[in-house]
Formats: structure tokens, C-alpha cells, sequence
């Protein structure tokens, strides 16, 4: 609408970020050690709420509602929300919450860090987050591949169980709650939360289709909640300093601290903390700007799945939700890869298509057919043998997975390609031959090769 | 294209002939120690199914790989039905359902680690080894493969050893250094990457229990490369 302020202001959202205290990963040395999180208030918030009597299960609900904390897995929802979408419970039904450590989303390596740097945060989260849904299990989700640090993670669970702060009777109450670790075998779809609980489950990881959504019926039927790693994480924070401490952090709606991944073509890549709503420029000059000196192009916000931005768009932009959506992207995982001026962007999408379709689990054909048609076509324009139609036809795709599948993978497939094309287009145009179709004059007299299958199966002549 | 792990490889099967075997009957025994690993799977989860993972995981430490008869004695040690723990073996791709070199090199090639030169390592090692990827090595020591993210896209360009560690930040002289280790028989050890922001207030790796690599020290693979 004309007449509402825009979003994309140019000027940071995050305060005074320059001073800005890390609370997820603070400078301390050997913090991973249970003694080392203990000596710096660790497990306080823990006491204060179990032991205590900070808040009921209904006032810590209500607490982390009133943070203005939204999952950081992706879908940015409201935590506090989530939480209260549990039924009341009944004594004959066990329920579960999940954390989700799959982190498999191609620019996205923070969780890796809380596993490697600050687990006993996430482990005081989940028994927390246990305690406001009441629940006694909670099964932790690590990608296979980060193999060393689910040992280092199972190390961590260990020993808060000796110390008394996970298992029978947290603390000396009779709040009990046990947390297992689990660790994937390789597939990306896991992460999907009715995915990973099939997989938990020991089933092939096929996401269902929902609802019913995972409160009434998630892990083996039962109520189940589903958070990402560092969404839990906060928790332990916002109970220890107050939910208006951390609404104060960041925009409005979208509020609290933020791991970023920041990679790609920069000079000091890696993960940051840092308040939501920083600008997209800041966060290049923080990581040492670009490498060699080179311009950036494009970027990519949050994640292989979100939009890519041109560099004229991603400069009034600021990190949070509201202001991503209208700058024409999302806030993902807030893995950002910042792509120079020598990036093919043709082969870049491509290799991301080729990303889905190795992923795409199977069940739904227009994302099992659709990656891989996607794939396909962006190969054959790579590889310079596409035509400028492709382009047409690619964006028909994009119509036809979007929206029309079990889980999101689909989307989160067809959105970097029809945003590349829309954004680039240029790019793609320059690889693609000439001729609108295959078969069509070229005005000199000739013609060019006929008879090859298009994606309907129609011969192109 | 790497390897599909959704089409699941056969045993040879003449009919009328017996199937191939790789593991022996006698060799497909759980030491007292491995069967105390799968109570204690097994007592985490409401079913049977739930251990199957960790159960194929322990299999495979065990076997190097998963052939049918390793499929079968897995399901049959949860006593479940051996489609059921196929289908599971058969849908993840870090499940060896053939035989693979003693060391798998996963070069991640995706997003961020292909514009930061991971084609440039996965040609780098096919040349070095002589294969392309998703071949093994006449004797059996290196299977090269192309992974996708493997999680650790800031110090990207990046591969994984055999389901195990992380090498990062690598140049064509460190997967030399590499190739050479493994030759030896020695598996890189586990290393930190320290954070940007632990450089300037902590002077580096938080943790003294870790090696750790900057991820802003490596030069690019190669400045054309995109
Ligand atoms: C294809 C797909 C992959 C996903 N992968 C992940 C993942 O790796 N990690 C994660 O935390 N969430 C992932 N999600 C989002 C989860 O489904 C879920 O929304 C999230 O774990 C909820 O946690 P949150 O509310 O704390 O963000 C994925 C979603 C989809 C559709
Ligand atoms: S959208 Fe794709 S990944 Fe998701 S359930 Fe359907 S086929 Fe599987
Ligand atoms: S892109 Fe290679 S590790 Fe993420």
C-alpha cells in the first residue's frame, strides 16, 4: 500500500550492535565444560524455575510468548505460541518434544557451534521447555554427518545427568525428564518436523502430511513439540534476564539474539552473533567485506531455499522477517552467502536444483518429477545448449510445484530458481541460443536441430 | 551424478545359483559388548523400529558395509521385518549398501563450497587419484564421492573422511598433506573452527581440548573459479 512506511529504511534495526554482548556463545574459555557453564551462572535459570518456582509451567509458556521469540529453524513462529498449542495433559498419553539439530540447509552452520561451543545452553533449554509442556522425553535430532559432535553433545547430556540437572527428579523435585540423542544417516529432509519424526521412528523419513499437526499427534502418535536447537537456546536467557530484556533486543517483531552463518565470498567467514535487524551491508563489513576486492552481486539471506537478493535490493535491508519479506526474501536459517561479481549465477541455481532433487524424498510427484526437471533445464542452459523458452517453461514449473506437496521442499526448491530467473535474468538469457524453440528458423535460412523432448513430451519441431 | 542412493543395489542373483555373500554366518555375531549397546538403543524408544538407525549405524562400524545379510541380521537382532530396515538402509545416503574404499572422501560441492572452489578439490582429488567420483581406487583405499552441504559452509571449500571428520579450508596442498596421512593410516584428528568474533575477544579457539583452523586463512583455491 502506498501510504505504509516502508521497512527498507537503509539504517539498522539492531541498536547499538557495535557494543553488542554475546549471550549464546559468550567470550568464555572452555565454556562446552559443565563446571566452566556452572561457574558463569549456568543452570541458574534451571533452579530458579524448577526448584523455585520462577514460573509455572503456563508462566514460563506465557514468558517466552511475551520474548517475542520466533524459531530459528526457518519458519520464524512464534515460540511461545508453539508451545501452547499442546493439549492439556493426560496422564495415559507420553508426549515429546524434539529439538531439531539437522541443520542441513546448504549456507546454514550455527547450530554446529551451540553443539561445539555452548551445549550445556541447549541442554538447559530442553529440560526447560520440557517442564512448560510437561514432558519427560526429549529426543535431540544431530545430522549423521557431524558424527564428532554428537559425541561431543552426548558428552555434555552426561554429564548433566550426573549432576543432576536432566533424568529421574531434576534438581531433587519430581520433575523428571530424560533427553536421548539421535543422530541421522544423510538426508536433508530430515530436518522437515513430521520427516525427522519418521525417522525417529525408525521409518523411511517421509514427511506427512498435515495437519494433524504434530501437538496432537507428532512422534508415535503422541502430542510432540518441535524446536529448532537454537530456538531452545534462547530460553535459558530469556528466564535468566526477562522476556522484555530480550524484546528490547532487535525490531519489534522479530526480537533477541541471532547466530549468523555468513559465507561465500567474503574475507572472515564464520558464524556471528549479533542482534536480529542488522543491516545486510554491516554484517558484509563485519565479516571483512568482500574478497579480493571484488563487488558483491547477490545474496542469499537465509539459506540454499530463500530468494536470492540482488545487491541493489539487499542494501536497504535489514535482518529480520518483516523487512526481508518486503525487501522480496526470507529470514531462513539467517545463513547468508554473499556471491561476488564473478559468480555465475546459471550455474549457481543449478547446482542448487541439483541440491533438491538429490534431496526430494520421493512421495510427491510434482517435487520428485519437478526437481528434477529443474535440474535438467538449468543444466542444458549451463551447459549452453538451452533456449531462451527454457526460461518460460522453468517459471511454469515453479507454478506447478509451489504449494502442491507434503512438505516445503518443493517450495524451497522452485523459490531460488524462479527468483534467480526473475532476478538475473540477464545471466540466463546471455547462456541460453537464440532461437525462442528448437526447430525455429534462425532468419538466416537454417534451422536449428530438431526433434529433441521438452519437458511435456512434446518433440520440439 | 553421484551414486543414487535411492536405487538400491542387488545382490548378483542367478537363478539357481546361490546368492553372493560377502559376510560369513559365523562372522555375523554381536560381541557381549555391542549387545549391551543395542539394549541400551533399544530401552530409548517406545518400539523396536526406533533403534533401528543406531542399530544399522553399529552394523556398518562393524562390517564396513551393509550387504543384505548384514541387513538381515540387524533386523532380525530388533526383531523386525527385514524389508522394514532395507527401506531404512536404502533411504540415507551415509549407509553403505556397497562396498566402498577404506577411506570416502565426501567433497562438499554445494552452494557455498561451490563458490569457494569445491569442484576445484573434487578435480584436484579425481586427478591425484586417478578416478572420478563415486569410483574406488584400485586397492580399495580411497572412494571419492560429491557430497552436498555438509554443515560447515564458513570454511568452505570442505570434505568429510569416511562418515567421520571435517577438513576444512582446503587447499590443494592440504589435501596432499591429507592424501598422504590417510596412506599412512593416519585419520585427521578433530578440529575447531574458531569463531570471527572469538579472534578479537578471546585471541582464538575457546575450547583447550581442540586443534583449531581459522576459516579466514586459506587463500581461494582459485580466483576463476565460480
Ligand atoms: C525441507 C525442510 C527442511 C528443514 N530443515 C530444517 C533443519 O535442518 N533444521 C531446523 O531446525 N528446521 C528445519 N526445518 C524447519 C522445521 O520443519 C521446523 O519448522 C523447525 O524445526 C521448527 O523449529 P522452530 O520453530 O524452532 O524454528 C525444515 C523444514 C523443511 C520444510
Ligand atoms: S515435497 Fe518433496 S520432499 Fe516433501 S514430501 Fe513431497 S516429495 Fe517429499
Ligand atoms: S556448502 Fe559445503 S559445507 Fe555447506
Amino acid at each position: 500500500m502506498a501510504d505504509t512506511p516502508t521497512l527498507l529504511t537503509g539504517e539498522t534495526k539492531a541498536g547499538d550492535w557495535r557494543n553488542y554482548e554475546r549471550v549464546i556463545l559468550p567470550p568464555i574459555k572452555d565454556l562446552h565444560k559443565i563446571e566452566v557453564y556452572e561457574d558463569h551462572g549456568g543452570y541458574d535459570a534451571l533452579r530458579a524455575v524448577v526448584k523455585d518456582g520462577k514460573f509455572d509451567p503456563k508462566g514460563l509458556t506465557d514468558e517466552v510468548k511475551a520474548s517475542g521469540l520466533r524459531g530459528r529453524g526457518g519458519a520464524g513462529f512464534s515460540t511461545g505460541l508453539k508451545w501452547s498449542f499442546m493439549p492439556p495433559v493426560d496422564p495415559e498419553k507420553p508426549r515429546y518434544l524434539c529439538c531439531n539439530g539437522d541443520e542441513s540447509e546448504p549456507g546454514t552452520f550455527k547450530d554446529r557451534q551451540i553443539f561445539e561451543y555452548n551445549p550445556h545452553l541447549m541442554i538447559e533449554g530442553i529440560v526447560l521447555a520440557c517442564y512448560a509442556m510437561t514432558i519427560k522425553t526429549c529426543y535431540l535430532y544431530i545430522r549423521g554427518e557431524y558424527i564428532d559432535y554428537v559425541h561431543h553433545v552426548q558428552k555434555a547430556v552426561d554429564e548433566a545427568y550426573a549432576k543432576g540437572y536432566v533424568g529421574k527428579n531434576v534438581l531433587g523435585t519430581d520433575f523428571s525428564t530424560d533427553i536421548v540423542v539421535h543422530w541421522g544417516a544423510g538426508a536433508y529432509i530430515c530436518g522437515e518436523e513430521t520427516s525427522l519424526m519418521n525417522s525417529l521412528e525408525g521409518k523411511r523419513a517421509y514427511p506427512r502430511i498435515k495437519p494433524p499437526f504434530p501437538a496432537q499427534a507428532g512422534c508415535w502418535g503422541m502430542p510432540t513439540t518441535i524446536n529448532n536447537v537454537e530456538t531452545l537456546a534462547d530460553v535459558p536467557l530469556i528466564v535468566n534476564r526477562g522476556a522484555e530484556w530480550f524484546a528490547s533486543i532487535g525490531p519489534e517483531k522479530h526480537t533477541g539474539p541471532v547466530l549468523y552463518g555468513i559465507s561465500g565470498h567474503v574475507n572472515r567467514p564464520g558464524v556471528y552473533e549479533y542482534p536480529t535487524g542488522m543491516l545486510i551491508t554491516d554484517l558484509l563489513e563485519i565479516a571483512g567485506g568482500a574478497r579480493g576486492g571484488k563487488r558483491i552481486k547477490a545474496v542469499v539471506p537465509g539459506g540454499s531455499s530463500t530468494p536470492p537478493l540482488t545487491w541493489d535490493m539487499a542494501e536497504p535491508a535489514t535482518m529480520d522477517a518483516e523487512t526481508l519479506r518486503e525487501a522480496g526474501s526470507s529470514m531462513g536459517t539467517a545463513g547468508l552467502c554473499f556471491l561476488d561479481e564473478d559468480t555465475d549465477m546459471v550455474s549457481f541455481t543449478r547446482r542448487i536444483a541439483h541440491f533438491y532433487h538429490h534431496e526430494s524424498c520421493g512421495q510427491c510427484t510434482p517435487c520428485r518429477d519437478g526437481t528434477g526437471w529443474l535440474e535438467k533445464l538449468l543444466t542444458r542452459i549451463d551447459e549452453g545448449e538451452g533456449y531462451t523458452r527454457d526460461l518460460g517453461l522453468l517459471l511454469e514449473l515453479c507454478d506447478q510445484m509451489e504449494g502442491r506437496t507434503v512438505c516445503a521442499l518443493a517450495d524451497a526448491a522452485a523459490w531460488p530458481v524462479r527468483w534467480g530467473i526473475r532476478r538475473f535474468r540477464d545471466e540466463f538469457e546471455a547462456k541460453c541460443k537464440a532461437a525462442a524453440f528448437a526447430g525455429a528458423s534462425l532468419g538466416d535460412g537454417s534451422a536449428l536441430e530438431t526433434g529433441e523432448l521438452t519437458p511435456t513430451g512434446t518433440p520440439t519441431t | 551424478m553421484t551414486p543414487n542412493s535411492f536405487i538400491s543395489p542387488q545382490p548378483a542373483y542367478v537363478p539357481g545359483e546361490p546368492v553372493e555373500r560377502h559376510v560369513a554366518d559365523e562372522e555375523l555375531v554381536w560381541t557381549e559388548d555391542e549387545q549391551q549397546q543395542i539394549a541400551a538403543f533399544r530401552a530409548q524408544y517406545p518400539t523396536h523400529d526406533g533403534a533401528v538407525m543406531k542399530g544399522l549405524w553399529l552394523a556398518q562400524d562393524k562390517f564396513g558395509w551393509l550387504p543384505p545379510e548384514v541387513i538381515q541380521f540387524v533386523a532380525e537382532t530388533l526383531e523386525i521385518p527385514y524389508a522394514k530396515v532395507y527401506g531404512v538402509a536404502t533411504f540415507y545416503t551415509q549407509y553403505f549398501k556397497e562396498q566402498k574404499g577404506q577411506f570416502v572422501l565426501d567433497v562438499c560441492t554445494c552452494f557455498s563450497c561451490q563458490v569457494c572452489g569445491g569442484y576445484d578439490i573434487l578435480h584436484y582429488l579425481e586427478d591425484q587419484l586417478g578416478i572420478t567420483k563415486g569410483e574406488t581406487t584400485d586397492g580399495g583405499l580411497f572412494t571419492i564421492q560429491e557430497a552436498e552441504c555438509l554443515g560447515a559452509c564458513g570454511s568452505a571449500p570442505m570434505l568429510q573422511v569416511t562418515n567421520g571428520p571435517y577438513v576444512h579450508n582446503l587447499t590443494t596442498e592440504k589435501v596432499d598433506a591429507l592424501l598422504a596421512d590417510l596412506r599412512a593410516g593416519n585419520m585427521p584428528g578433530f578440529q575447531s573452527v574458531t569463531l570471527p568474533q572469538d579472534e578479537d575477544e578471546l585471541g582464538g579457539n575457546r575450547r583447550s581440548d581442540t586443534d583449531a583452523v581459522t576459516t579466514y586463512q586459506t587463500p581461494p583455491v582459485s580466483e576463476t573459479l565460480h
